[in-house]
């Protein structure tokens, strides 16, 4: 049996959830930044001419992943 | 009468003490040697931990004349905590499925949210792995033929650069206790100098003995006290 059955849950719980997810979402495209940021001044401080791309992308990609995220929550959700 | 024993004119070469001033001929010969013989050139690769004279690493305000001998990173074995937490993240939501096709419903979505939540978690999980690997990664101590440099990175917020010059340094220690830092063959290097900043650590170096023997001869003293 279902304790919380949000299937047919009222709209409001819904916006909620979406309120939330949007929330949470902006805090982590914030702190991805921040981890982007980190890396670029690493890479400045020392720099690794086999790694350095890699790392930078693996970074974007997450933001990017991220930031559509953020989107389909907006749209979808 | 001719000698019987000549002492030879023996000069011990201590590039630590030609900082300040230009390199003699010997002395120079002796880092050439040092760069050339005993270091032969390699290209890192993601995962290194213990390279000597890598290639294609610069450091900000390097100088013309100045080559990386010594390259360490923490042990690669250090990393295997979070890499088991990752592992069982990972498989958590594979787990949670079970639970949820064979323990019974607690808690019904619509599908777009459980997809998205899905999303967002492994987007989570990756920037786990991402943080704790590029904690590590920037987690660096070098040598070069000049100073050494230790680079703290840990937790994203915090960055303590410290480096010295070769010919402050007086003296060269390692640590290495327990039973698996004996196996996987890493410890603590310290590296104490004669400046403010009295001692550099660096923290579960991969081939610790060898890291020390390096800066030693670096530093123009004997190998065998250890």
């Amino acid at each position: 049996m279902d304790i919380f059955n949000l299937l047919f849950a009222n709209n409001l719980i819904l916006a909620l959830t979406k309120v939330f997810f949007l929330a949470t979402d902006l805090m982590f495209i914030l702190f991805l930044i921040v981890v982007f940021r980190q890396v670029t001044l690493m890479q400045s401080l020392v720099k690794d001419t086999t790694d350095s791309f890699l790392l930078k992308s693996i970074i974007i990609a997450l933001i990017i992943g991220s930031v559509s995220l953020f989107l389909t929550a907006l749209v979808i959700l | 009468m001719p000698d019987i024993f000549v002492a030879t004119d023996k000069q011990t070469v201590n590039p630590a003490t030609t900082l300040s001033e230009p390199l003699t001929q010997e002395k120079s010969a002796h880092l050439e040697n040092l760069n050339e013989t005993n270091f032969p050139q390699k290209r890192t690769h993601l995962f290194s931990a213990f390279y000597k004279n890598p290639q294609g690493i610069y450091f900000k305000n390097q100088e013309k004349d100045e080559k990386i001998l010594l390259f360490i990173r923490r042990s690669i074995i250090t990393n295997f905590k979070w890499v088991l937490v990752s592992i069982i993240f990972l498989l958590l939501p594979l787990l949670a499925y079970l639970f949820v096709n064979f323990g019974g419903q607690i808690i019904s979505f619509p599908t777009k949210y459980i997809l998205f939540f899905l999303a967002f978690y492994y987007l989570l999980v990756f920037t786990y792995i991402y943080v704790n690997f590029i904690t590590w990664y920037f987690n660096i101590a070098f040598v070069t033929n000049i100073r050494v440099v230790d680079i703290d990175f840990s937790g994203l917020i915090y960055k303590n650069i410290a480096a010295t010059k070769l010919s402050l340094i007086q003296d060269v220690s390692l640590i290495q206790a327990g039973a698996v830092r004996t196996f996987f063959n890493y410890g603590d290097v310290f590296v104490q100098t004669a400046g403010t900043y009295t001692n550099f650590e660096f923290e579960a170096a991969p081939q610790p003995e060898n890291a020390v023997h390096i800066i030693e001869d670096l530093i123009g003293k004997p190998n065998g006290h250890l």
